[in-house]
């Protein structure tokens, strides 16, 4: 076991809901996306990770140590719950402050860096105001501020970019990718696909509790191409564009979604884009506009978890 | 063992405690409570009651403060360290940092004692001193009646606040036990025969009173002690301690779930 997080056959049950199903997986170092959907298993697999939950089966372990009451183990971590609740009397600095005291940080040093994590956030306008008025991505902001404050090896972001604003976005992935160039590893989850693909290409599927894919996007893309690749092509003519496409032997199905547009299913997508500026110029027909749901991650995780 | 450390933290868990519990909402519930005391005493002395002294005090603060304010206060606050920490999912930021279990309830304790005796303390002195001065007496005159009611504060908040901790982790509605425990098992256990008034909180501030204030203007001359006031503070601190390694026992083993993804 050399991963940074290295679970095997992990499970974890809450009464008789299955939280993780013989969970293994070996996360490396950088940025690792674990995406799922709601219930998928990630909070759980957090929770595991943070020591908040210790497994019924299996074993897990964070920078090669068992993470349950692990109290050393905590100052090499960084965590960012998925819940937004902060200590709403408490400002942003005091916030980020006193949780690095519990650091056993001196007062002088705290304050320091607390000041500077919040700016790297791009908090530092709202430092001095009590966190109970913030938004939802301030409040993102402020607990990526206490996680990363202290300097932790790794970070382990539970939806860090749930209900943040544009702006919010944007400084929060820029600071996970730059913790991570820094030589800092993150594990972030998400239920939304593409914002994983901004900033790793290196993911986790999770679906019932199972890690159902992990590895590369590419990778994980490989592992599609046996499902048929839908392609969604804009054209004023789609029942005549679907004859002329019928001869493509790697075409599954024709669907016509709404008026003007042919939505089509091969099983050799490569095949397909290659095929199809001959075919459109050969039937001199109207091709408007093309895109590929399954240019997007989301795509990936909808074939593989069915 | 890294004591400045240790000492750093145990005063930054502290502070947010007596925060928490000093400035949120609930603080002007337990304050306005605690001055029940302080608005009969001078309520008695506005209404220039003739009977009104240091006998009279003590015959109403021993239902009044020790059976109903104190378990109230020390019931609220208790019960609110780590239960409204979990409930509120805010407890992930102290349960990530390098400090253990079973550190975070006793700093969290120690946090509760200070808040519940700041507001407890000074309406209890107060109205003892509105007593003394309504009868014209020094407010050094009956420092015994002073003195009795400041131990069993102590002592008592002491030991409800580690009773009411050890259930609040070990059940999801504290408050619902708290308060069969507080008002009605501590109400009636007194009349209960034989030995059983001594599993009761009560009982012993009970015979603390009995035993360090002068007979003569003592209502609690003929209660029912077989022990001293030494021996149910000895008790009163045992119990408390061992409640408190009890509940950072069980929250050591505390799993915290939250919302399961």
């Amino acid at each position: 076991m050399n991963g940074v997080v290295e679970a095997a056959a992990v499970s974890k049950w809450y009464g008789e809901v299955l939280g993780l199903n013989a969970f293994t997986a070996s996360f490396g170092k950088g940025i690792t996306g674990l995406v799922g959907p709601n219930g998928a298993g990630k909070s759980t697999l957090f929770k595991l990770l943070i020591g908040q939950l210790h497994s019924d089966q299996g074993k897990i372990t964070l920078l090669g140590e068992d993470p349950w009451n692990n109290v050393p183990l905590k100052r090499r971590l960084g965590y960012c719950p998925e819940q937004n609740q902060l200590y709403g009397w408490l400002t942003g600095q005091q916030f980020v402050e006193t949780l690095l005291r519990l650091d056993g940080m001196p007062a002088a040093s705290a304050r320091t860096e607390a000041t500077a994590a919040l700016k790297v956030v791009g908090l530092s306008s709202a430092a001095h105001r009590p966190t109970r008025g913030y938004s939802r991505g301030m409040r993102q902001r402020a607990k990526l501020a206490q996680a990363l404050a202290h300097h932790p090896e790794i970070l382990i972001l539970d939806e860090p970019l749930s209900g943040a604003d544009p702006a919010g976005r944007v400084h929060i992935l820029r600071t996970i990718s730059d913790f991570a160039k820094d030589g800092g590893h993150v594990l972030m989850s998400t239920h939304v696909l593409y914002e994983i693909e901004r900033v790793t290409n290196n993911i986790v599927l999770i679906h019932n509790g199972k890690a159902i894919a992990a590895g590369n996007i590419h990778a994980i893309r490989a592992l599609i191409d046996t499902h048929p690749h839908a392609v969604r092509i804009e054209t004023s003519k789609p029942r005549q564009l679907a004859q002329a496409l019928a001869r493509m032997e790697h075409v599954v199905s024709f669907e016509f979604p709404v008026a003007d547009t042919l939505l089509v299913r091969t099983r050799k997508p490569d095949a397909f884009y290659k095929e199809l500026p001959q075919i459109v110029s050969d039937t001199k027909l109207d091709v408007r506009g093309l895109e590929s749901p399954d240019d997007s991650l989301d795509a990936v995780f909808r074939y593989l978890v069915g | 063992m890294d004591w400045t450390g240790s000492f750093r933290k145990a005063w930054v868990v502290t502070a947010l405690t007596l925060r928490y519990l000093l400035t949120t909402r609930r603080a002007i519930a337990t304050v306005l409570l605690a001055l029940v005391p302080l608005i009969l005493t001078l309520s008695l002395a506005a209404a220039r009651v003739a009977t009104f002294d240091v006998m009279l005090f003590q015959q109403l603060m021993i239902p009044l403060f020790l059976q109903v304010v104190l378990i109230f206060v020390t019931l609220v606050n208790a019960t609110a360290l780590i239960r409204e920490e979990i409930d509120d999912n805010t407890l992930p930021f102290l349960l990530t940092r390098p400090i253990s279990k079973p550190a975070l309830v006793a700093y969290k304790y120690i946090g509760y004692l200070v808040a519940v005796l700041v507001v407890l303390i000074p309406p209890i002195v107060v109205a003892y001193g509105v007593t003394e001065a309504y009868g014209g007496l020094a407010f050094t005159t009956d420092l015994d009646v002073l003195g009795g009611f400041l131990a069993t504060t102590i002592l008592g908040s002491a030991t409800y606040g580690a009773l009411f901790l050890f259930i609040s982790v070990l059940v999801r509605r504290p408050l619902a036990v708290g308060l069969l425990i507080g008002f009605v098992w501590e109400s009636v256990v007194d009349s209960i025969p034989g030995d059983v008034p001594k599993v009761s909180v009560i009982h012993y501030l009970k015979t603390i009173l009995k035993d360090v204030i002068a007979i003569a203007i003592n209502p609690l001359g003929q209660y029912r002690t077989d022990v001293s006031a030494g021996v149910a503070a000895g008790v009163l601190v045992t119990v408390s301690i061992a409640l408190v390694i009890l509940a950072a026992f069980v929250f050591q083993q505390m799993e915290f779930r939250q919302k399961a993804g």
